[in-house]
Parts: structure tokens; C-alpha cells; sequence
């Protein structure tokens, strides 16, 4: 059997806190620059490189599982070829162990994914430096995505409040945003259930919807594809109908990962025009995993559902065949590996469950394989 | 060579199908069993049908060429391991075995014939006669053509009509032997039917339903449930729901030498019809007393299994299938890292938060550069499913009866279990396999080559299609 007696070399937990603080300036420094328009595409490549390898090495001395995962790949800093061969470890490595740098002492906040009951959750563990390295990474990618094309709109996010959920990264992020853009004029339309379900508040959102079509304010409905289904089965019941102003916007985040209640996206975007008069271009799909800190994004095209998601040039998405390992070629399906320089305390590279197809340096998500186990924010909704 | 367009499923993909197309179809089977069918003797049958299988087998046979050039691409099966199926099946259906199979089922080969019995029956004044049911459906399961065969050999030797129904995946080797068995005897051709449909389209199998008086289901417990929702109460439904299979070495079989042997009859279990059939086999349970360990018969099964794939290789998978086969790898290759990763470092990974560092052995065997193959040992002696399409499991375990405490999970659900021991421990064995609720047991790398009679999943195929009329003289 293992050798579990010998003592461990301590983690240098101040050390590596330095080198990580460090790490994090220089990427909020690179992420503010490269928000801006048009960068010199080689320098951002070199300087993604040098960041990539950065943070590489760190999490190699670091993360005891990622190290393992790597070793058994063959890949150490020193011998690694480029950005692209850093090795992607499992996502399922988040349920079967603590996937962290961080000492139990340092971890202040941990994510766990949604998951129907019996499945275990991942666990995603960050504290005050990661959170702040997420928080640099959400905020300026969702404002050219979703707030680009429109202002001044009252928020309506149907996920509960951080307080109520706090093992949510998603109902982190959308209170990161609301505090960052929208800290009064939002109504929230989402809590947590006695069961810890997530539940839509309908009496309030009814009085939303409502004084939104009398004020002509476009709104921003915020939620996970369940919190929409179960928006527009509500406003079905009791036959409500709205249209809401021009500009309105629809972030729809998680799928509909192994429930029973499925939708295909023309079935939702019918539901939202048929509820809220909402037309397809007026909806945004993030797709975004707990154990990442970067989101992508995807407008809809006039029909059929989302497009092309993109992530932020500080997060790279490759597809992998599951057959080789290797990367697709365009066109061609296969498993999303995500490299995210914004994922600093746990792993920057990880290897997903989803089928995606390769659209250059962006995909389109074709969802969770079969068979791998149904998890994703949709689940937390009732 | 185009096939001439016999049944529904010859005509050209996308040509519609429809409930009333599925009725006047029936009828006409029915009609044509009448006429050209119902009188035929057993004996005559058997012989057609043992001339159709031994044409299979002939290199230049066309049907035989046809499937094998077709099937690759239709099946998803490899060229290689379609033939050594269709070699095995074919090779079972001689005149002689399917003889014994009327004996063993209904007692007397004349009994589809004539009123008759057999000794024991005679001194008691009775006789019998077996009646086939009119019309047989037969909602045939995914890609692997076997059973479906089995059902229409059935169907013929007991002079029904049948109706088989198959998936678009599934249907390339039924239709084929089909039009084998219309090549040779045109008229029996027009008794037969072939349709291809999503499984669960309901107008279409409420028409099959209402011609059928029997239906042979094979498929998923839920396919089972909804069909049996269904069906009207005029139809008997004979449902075979999905099984699963393992294997236990016995450690006097765990020299070095005879290790490496039962490693490779596992392998060839493994990669018959690419793991996909109920027979095959998802777990290796190893007694742990033996010279070879469970850890050292994963090395000799992945070295056999990378041999099978030079000369039978498992041929491409959809992404999606490679895709599970590459998470379910991954999980436990994080493990094998883990385990390593201690013992080389010896560090003790800080014990975790919530979770402590595996420390159960898990070791990985795979295809290079390809989802081809896998192997997986794990100390944790419970029953693992395969994802299939050659993902193989081994497990150490004390002896039988701790093989089949951690096997506790899929009790019942068991098929097959194949044994390598010798002669004297198996037939220890066999009852308390036959205890604990094993349908079939047979030595390992035969565990895909049942033979034509064999009981499917504990029943007797031909006994659970007909009916009787008894006569007490």
C-alpha cells in the first residue's frame, strides 16, 4: 500500500500566496489592456504564453492533485512546449478530490456545482485573491457581451441573492455585477427554496414585468434556462402576457443538463416571445462552469438557438478529440478543454465533459456527453 | 448487387412508413404463412435452414459479401469482428443443432407436425401438438444482430408469420439473411417482413400490435415498460430486457502460463460484437490466491487486447461514444496519478479537506492514441459497468462466493457468467451461480458463442412462442 506516513514537506502557504498575489496583479493588469479594442495580436499571444507558464508552474508546486495529473501526463514547467500542452485535468477531479493551492486555513469560499440528490458536487475552493481574480475576469467580459448592446435597463436576475446562496459562483457573479452596474435599479426575482431549491419569486417579477411595460425601461432578465422555463410556464398558467420594451435583453446561463424538463432553444425562444414578446436577438447564452472564472458568451442569431460562444482573450478554448487527445481540426467535434488565466488558486487548464464543434479559436457547445453525470446551475432550480 | 425491394426496409432511405403500410404488410404475411408456410415439416425447415447458414459461411457467398462490405459502415461493427460473429452464429445453426433445440424445447422433434409425445407423455395417454402463434413481432434491440436471427429462425421453425422490427442501425444483417432465406425459397420470403422505425413511434406499433398475437421484445426496461403499457390484451409479450455478464478466474488457472492463456479467450469475450451484447462480459473478478494477481492478469489482458486490435480492430466511434470512454479513463487514470504521485513523491498529499487521498490501488491499460481499448484494475472490489466498445475491468476477489457479494448490485440482472476453472471447482460453482440467479454459465472466450439452443436469459425461446393443444387419448 501508499506510504501515507511520511511526513509532507509543509506547503509554503505564505510563499505561494506571494507568488500567486503577484501573478494576479500582472493578469488584472494584462485584462484591463487587453479589454481594450484591438491589441497587437503577437504581443497578446507572447504575453497569454508568459502568463499561461506563469501560473503553470505555480499551480504545479502548488495543487498536489493538478502536479499528480501532470506528472502522469509526462508534462512539468520544465519541459513544457507551449501553452498549448499544458495538460487539462479532469473535471470530474473537483468531486473526487480538493483541487486547490490553497491550505484548508486560506479557503475562504467554496463553489459547489448544482447536482440532483445523491451526486456529489464539485468543489471549487477559493479565497480573498482568487475571488478578486474571478471578479476581474466577469466583469469587463460580460459588459462588452451583454452590456455593450444596451444601457439603462432594470436587472431582473432570477437566481437568489450571494447571501442566500453563497455556494453559487453563478449568484456570485451576478451579484459582482449588479453591485459593479447596477447596485439600485435591479428587482430580484430568484430565491432558495426550504429544500435549498431555487425558486422564482412571481409575485414580484408579475409587478416587474408590469411597471417595465408602463415605464418603457428596458429590463435584463438573468437566469439559468430552468429559471426561464419555469418563468414561462408561470406567465402560462395564469395566462399573462407581456412585451417588454424595446432593448430588452435575456442572459440565459447553464443548459438543461439531464433533467426531465428539456426545452431545445427555438422551444425557448418561442416561450419568450410568446410570454414576453422577446425576439431570439434579444438573448445572450454564458456559458460558464464553477470551477472556472471566466464565462463565454454567445448573442443569438435571428434563429436556431445560440451561436458561436466565445470566451475573453484571457481564456482559450481548445476541442479535443476524444479518440487522440489531440486538437480537432475546424469543423470537427469533440471535448472542450478550457485554458482560463483567470482560475488562479485551483487549475487554469481543465479538461470538460462537453461535446463542443471547433469554430476557429471559438466553438459551439453541443452539450454534456450522455453519460457523464448530469450537473450545471440549471439543476439548483426546482 | 442491389437487392431486389422484398420488404419495407429495401425501399430507399426516407421512404415514409406508415400504420396502413404496416397492416396491409401483416396481412399479407399472414396470408401467405397460410398458404405457403403452415404445412411445411419441421424437418423440411431445419434442412432450409441449416443450407441457408452453410451458405453463409462460404467465403463468396453473396449476402455473406454484402454484410461484410455494408456492415462496417451501417453497424459500426469492424469488418473483422462482424465476421467472426456471423462466423460463430452460422457455424452454431446446423441441422443437428437445431434438431436438438425442437427436441429440447418441446420434447419431440415431430411435435410442430403432428400429435405426438414423448414416452413418459405416451404411457400417461397424452399427446401434443405445437402451434406457432399466427403472427410474430419482434422489436428488435440496437445493432447487434444475433438475437434478432435467433427470433426469425425461431419464427420459421414454428411456422409463424414474423414481422421484425428493427432499428435504422440494426436492420443491414437481418435484411440480409432474410433475403438468404427468400434466395432459396421465394414463397417463405413472403411470410417475412422487415420494417425499420424509431423505436417508440406509436401509430406505427399500435398496427403491428394489432396483427400480432406474440411479440418478442428486446431492449431497455423502459422500452420493455412502454410497449408492455401498449399492448393490447389480444398479443402475448415475451420481453428480454437488457443483461449484463463477468467473469471469474480461478486461481489454479493463474500460473504464469495459463494465466496469459484465459487472458486471451477474455479478450476474444471482449471483443465479439465489441462488448455490445448482453453475454459480454464487463468485469474480470480474479481470486486473489493465485501466482498471477489481479493487478498482473490487467497486464497480460491488456497485452492480449492490444494483440486482438492488430487483427480485429474495435473500428471508429462517434464522439460522443469516444467521449465517455475518454471520462470514464480519465477518472480513473486521475486515480492512478494520485496513488502514484504518493508513493513516488513520497509525500503524503495533505489529507483533503473533504475528501482523503485514494488509497486504493488503480492501475490503466489503454490503446495508444485511441479509445480502442481499456483496462482498468481497482482495488475496490465492487461491480463496475462498462461503458463498452472494449472498456474492461478487473478485480481481485477471495473466491466465488466474494465475487458475488460485491456483484450484489446487479443480482438478477445477470446474463452470463463465464468461469475460468477447472472442471471439478466449476461444477461447484454452477449451482451456487444457479442459486444466486445466473442464467447461463460457460468457460471463458465462449461466453458470445451461446449455442443455438441455449435458454435466452433463462427461458426456452421456441417453448415460450408456442402454444399447445393437448390430447388425452
Amino acid at each position: 500500500m501508499l506510504p501515507t506516513s511520511i511526513a509532507a514537506p509543509a506547503p509554503k502557504s505564505s510563499d505561494t500566496r506571494r507568488a500567486l498575489a503577484d501573478y494576479v496583479s500582472h493578469l488584472t493588469e494584462a485584462i484591463a489592456r487587453w479589454s481594450q479594442d484591438s491589441p497587437d495580436e503577437a504581443v497578446q499571444n507572447a504575453e497569454f504564453e508568459r502568463l499561461a507558464f506563469d501560473l503553470f508552474a505555480l499551480q504545479f508546486e502548488a495543487n498536489p492533485v493538478y502536479r499528480a495529473w501532470c506528472r502522469s501526463r509526462k508534462i512539468t514547467p520544465a519541459t513544457l512546449p507551449s501553452w498549448r500542452a499544458i495538460p487539462g485535468l479532469p473535471a470530474v477531479s473537483f468531486k473526487e478530490a480538493d483541487v486547490t493551492c490553497l491550505t484548508a486555513n486560506d479557503a475562504t469560499t467554496v463553489f459547489q456545482s448544482s447536482g440532483t440528490t445523491g451526486q456529489i458536487p464539485s468543489r471549487h475552493f477559493h479565497d480573498g485573491l482568487s475571488l478578486a481574480a474571478y471578479e476581474s475576469s466577469f466583469v469587463p467580459w460580460f459588459e462588452r457581451c451583454v452590456l455593450s448592446h444596451a444601457s439603462g435597463m432594470t436587472w431582473i436576475p432570477l437566481v437568489p441573492s450571494r447571501a442566500a446562496a453563497p455556494r453559487s459562483s453563478l449568484a456570485y457573479m451576478i451579484d459582482g455585477l449588479l453591485e459593479r452596474f447596477a447596485p439600485v435599479d435591479f428587482v430580484r426575482g430568484g430565491r432558495v427554496g426550504v429544500e435549498g431549491e431555487w425558486n422564482l419569486d412571481v409575485p414580484v417579477l408579475l409587478s416587474a414585468l408590469e411597471s417595465a411595460g408602463r415605464s418603457g425601461r428596458p429590463v435584463l432578465l438573468m437566469g439559468t434556462a430552468f429559471n426561464l422555463v419555469h418563468l414561462i410556464d408561470a406567465l402560462d398558467a395564469i395566462g399573462r402576457r407581456f412585451r417588454l420594451p424595446e432593448g430588452s435583453q435575456v442572459m440565459e446561463t447553464g443548459g438543461y443538463k439531464g433533467r426531465s424538463l428539456v426545452l431545445t432553444p427555438s422551444e425557448l425562444a418561442a416561450g419568450l416571445f410568446r410570454t414576453l414578446g422577446l425576439t431570439p436577438q434579444g438573448i445572450v447564452t454564458e456559458y460558464g462552469m464553477s470551477e472556472l472564472s471566466s464565462q463565454a458568451y454567445s448573442r443569438w442569431p435571428d434563429s436556431g438557438g445560440p451561436g458561436v460562444l466565445r470566451f475573453p482573450p484571457w481564456a482559450r478554448a481548445i476541442v479535443i478529440s476524444p479518440e487522440s487527445g489531440s486538437e480537432v481540426a475546424e469543423g470537427e467535434t469533440g471535448l472542450l478543454r478550457l485554458l482560463d488565466l483567470a482560475n488562479v488558486a485551483s487549475v487554469l487548464c481543465l479538461q470538460t465533459e462537453d461535446l463542443a464543434i471547433r469554430r476557429g479559436g471559438d466553438f459551439h457547445l453541443l452539450g454534456r456527453r450522455p453519460e457523464a453525470e448530469s450537473r450545471g446551475c440549471s439543476l439548483l432550480s426546482a | 448487387m442491389i437487392l431486389p425491394e422484398l420488404f419495407l426496409a429495401d425501399r430507399p432511405a426516407g421512404a415514409p412508413t406508415t400504420p396502413a403500410l404496416i397492416r396491409e404488410a401483416c396481412i399479407a404475411i399472414k396470408r401467405n404463412r397460410s398458404q405457403w408456410l403452415i404445412h411445411r415439416r419441421t424437418q423440411d425447415l431445419i434442412e432450409w435452414i441449416a443450407y441457408t447458414a452453410e451458405r453463409w459461411r462460404q467465403p463468396d457467398h453473396v449476402f455473406r459479401r454484402l454484410a461484410l462490405e455494408q456492415g462496417p459502415a451501417e453497424t459500426g461493427f469492424g469488418r473483422t469482428t462482424l465476421e467472426a460473429g456471423l462466423d460463430a452464429f452460422f457455424a452454431g445453426l446446423t441441422a443437428e443443432a437445431l434438431s436438438a433445440w425442437v427436441t429440447q424445447d418441446l420434447g419431440e422433434l415431430r411435435r410442430l407436425d403432428e400429435f405426438c409425445a414423448p414416452m413418459g407423455e405416451l404411457r400417461q395417454g397424452r399427446l401434443a401438438l405445437a402451434r406457432g402463434p399466427e403472427l410474430a413481432l419482434h422489436i428488435a434491440a440496437g445493432t447487434l444482430p444475433n438475437s434478432t436471427l435467433l427470433s426469425m429462425v425461431a419464427s420459421i421453425l414454428i411456422r409463424s408469420a414474423q414481422f421484425v422490427k428493427c432499428s435504422t442501425r440494426g436492420s443491414l444483417i437481418p435484411r440480409l439473411f432474410a433475403h438468404s432465406l427468400a434466395d432459396l425459397e421465394p414463397k417463405f420470403g413472403g411470410c417475412l417482413e422487415i420494417g425499420v422505425w424509431t423505436g417508440g413511434t406509436e401509430d406505427l406499433e399500435a398496427a403491428a400490435f394489432a396483427e400480432a398475437d406474440c411479440v418478442t421484445v428486446h431492449g431497455s426496461d423502459e422500452t420493455l415498460a412502454s410497449i408492455r403499457r401498449r399492448m393490447p390484451a389480444s398479443a402475448r409479450m415475451l420481453g428480454y430486457g437488457h443483461r449484463l455478464s463477468f467473469g471469474v478466474v480461478g486461481a489454479e488457472m493463474l500460473s504464469t502460463y495459463s494465466a496469459r492463456k484465459v487472458a486471451e479467450k477474455a479478450a476474444r469475450d471482449i471483443t465479439a460484437w465489441n462488448q455490445l451484447g448482453c453475454l459480454s462480459p464487463h468485469v474480470f473478478y480474479i481470486e486473489d490466491a493465485g501466482v498471477v494477481s489481479a493487478e498482473g492478469f490487467g497486464d497480460l489482458l491488456a497485452e492480449a487486447l492490444a494483440a486482438r486490435e492488430a487483427v480485429d480492430p474495435r473500428g471508429p466511434l462517434p464522439p460522443e461514444q469516444a467521449a465517455v470512454i475518454a471520462g470514464r479513463r480519465s477518472l480513473h487514470e486521475l486515480r492512478e496519478a494520485r496513488a502514484r504521485a504518493a508513493h513516488d513523491e513520497a509525500i503524503a498529499t495533505p489529507r483533503g479537506v473533504f475528501f482523503p487521498v485514494p488509497d486504493q490501488g488503480t492501475r490503466v491499460w489503454s490503446s495508444p492514441e485511441s479509445t480502442a481499448w481499456t483496462v482498468v484494475y481497482e482495488a475496490d472490489p465492487r461491480f463496475h459497468t462498462s461503458c463498452l466498445n472494449r472498456f474492461v475491468t478487473v478485480k481481485s476477489c477471495r473466491n466465488l462466493q466474494d465475487a458475488l457479494h460485491h456483484a450484489d448490485t446487479i443480482r438478477g440482472k445477470v446474463s452470463t457468467v463465464g468461469l475460468a476453472m477447472t472442471e471439478g471447482r466449476a461444477a461447484e460453482a454452477a449451482p451456487r451461480l444457479a442459486a444466486w440467479g445466473v442464467t447461463r454459465i460457460c468457460q471463458i472466450g465462449r461466453m458470445q458463442e451461446p449455442p443455438v439452443s441455449w435458454r435466452h436469459d433463462g427461458r426456452p425461446v421456441l417453448g415460450d412462442l408456442i402454444t399447445w393443444t393437448d390430447f388425452e387419448t
